[in-house]
């Protein structure tokens, strides 16, 4: 019941050529549909058509795919929204490839999300029958899906609220200013057992600040770093590890501009998990665990 | 001096404001390029030409992109007021630009710069 994970992400680039080498030959994904001015991707380890759709011209965001259970979460959480206040449309099957019927809405972030049930299955590249450990033909980084995004907003409190009571995601970290007269600045959040399946951080609404790739453990995030610098990728911070999660990290940029992530590790969490607390003077560690200070473009650069 | 034309091969002489040092651009070079080539910082962001956060105020001389540049993220009026995306710019003549109100040109302490290539 519910949400299960982030499906796919909708992105602009402003030279689809270029995207498709990085996201393909360094990141390792493949390229399954393609039709003019756009890709799709999938990554070896996912078992739906694609998780990334990538749209020639600008840069950032265009929505976020969340691939819910039943046709009925999807009723239900289209009431809830609507309660909320939100703008909702529905999306009908093929109007995103390979995807069925869904609904569309708008955040109080003005970030677009789709919730959806069906995609076409295509399985992953080592299958379901006495597979190996990964693929053979593995290329670049070789990451294993696409985990989670982390989007700015002017009011991170109001669309948490929104994903608490609309769809059932519970915080798992939380930063705040001061916490005896707490604002809140950055929430993270779950609705399966990952660390968070989507995150927001104060800054301006509708932007993409990153998505992430997973990868096994650190070794990879250390091969993945060997790849981009081959491959002549910006990178912006890593390898490093993240107070918050756990996870070891590389923050690094596409060739439009948006902030990519490789993140392995983390922690189980569960609706029983006991929600953490950031202070803001402690954000540093929270963000970069190991050098504990926070650089200036993790807060201001946005697509 | 500003308005001196170039062609390639050649180097573009890029000052930057304030503080007037000057940099030498080479052939197809970014501005941004060159200043950390060259051991300097100022304030950059994706180096990739998505954010922004890298523009700087073209006071004198031409640039040109080579890549497709987002609308939203240099628009055509910024480009009229001569705020040009300094890691995608490469100068077509020399040029005089100016940091953002708050940005100040720094030097990394070893020549080439501590950051990554651009």
């Amino acid at each position: 019941m519910g949400v299960m994970r982030l499906g796919f992400v909708h992105l602009r680039v402003t030279d689809l050529e270029e995207a498709r080498n990085h996201y393909s030959n360094t990141l390792g994904m493949h390229v399954v549909a393609e039709e003019p001015g756009k890709l799709h991707l999938k990554c070896w380890d996912e078992w739906d058509h694609h998780s990334l759709v990538l749209e020639e011209g600008g840069v950032g965001l265009v929505k976020l795919g969340y691939k819910c259970q039943t046709g009925e979460d999807l009723e239900r959480f289209e009431q809830r929204a609507q309660r909320f206040g939100a703008t909702t449309g529905r999306v009908s099957k093929g109007e995103n490839l390979a995807v069925g019927d869904g609904v569309r809405i708008a955040l109080p972030s003005e970030h677009v999300i789709e919730l959806y049930t069906d995609m076409e299955f295509s399985g992953t590249e080592t299958g379901s029958l006495n597979p190996e450990a990964w693929p053979r033909t593995m290329r670049g980084a070789g990451t294993n899906w696409i985990d989670h995004a982390l989007c700015p907003a002017e009011d991170p409190a109001l669309v948490e609220r929104f994903f608490m009571e609309c769809l059932d995601f519970r915080p798992a970290e939380r930063a705040v200013t001061d916490p005896a007269h707490p604002e809140l600045i950055g929430t993270w959040m779950f609705c399966g057992e990952s660390p968070h399946d989507i995150a927001f951080i104060k800054g301006p609404n509708g932007k993409l600040h990153h998505f992430a790739f997973h990868l096994g453990d650190w070794s990879d995030i250390l091969r993945a770093g060997d790849i981009f610098s081959m491959d002549d990728v910006s990178i912006d911070v890593g390898p490093t590890r993240h107070g918050i999660t756990r996870g070891t990290t590389i923050y690094f940029f596409d060739p439009a501009g948006n902030r990519n992530e490789v993140f392995a590790g983390g922690y189980r969490t569960g609706p029983d998990f006991p929600t953490i607390t950031w202070t803001e003077d402690q954000l540093g560690k929270g963000i970069f665990y190991i050098t504990r200070e926070l650089n200036d473009r993790f807060t201001t650069v946005f697509t | 001096m500003a308005g001196a034309w170039w062609r390639g091969g050649e180097v573009a002489q890029v000052t930057v404001l304030p503080g007037a040092a000057r940099i030498q651009a080479g052939d197809g070079e970014t501005v941004l390029r060159a200043a950390l080539r060259s051991g300097f910082r100022y304030r950059w962001g994706c180096k990739r030409g998505g954010c922004g956060v890298c523009k700087v105020r073209l006071v004198v001389g031409e640039v040109r992109y080579e890549r497709p540049i987002a609308a939203n993220v240099l628009t055509e009026t910024e480009r009229a007021a001569g705020i040009c995306l300094s890691c995608r710019a490469v100068p077509v003549t020399d040029l005089i630009i100016e940091l953002q109100e708050g940005d100040r040109l720094q030097g990394a302490s070893l020549r080439g710069g501590n950051s990554a290539g651009p």
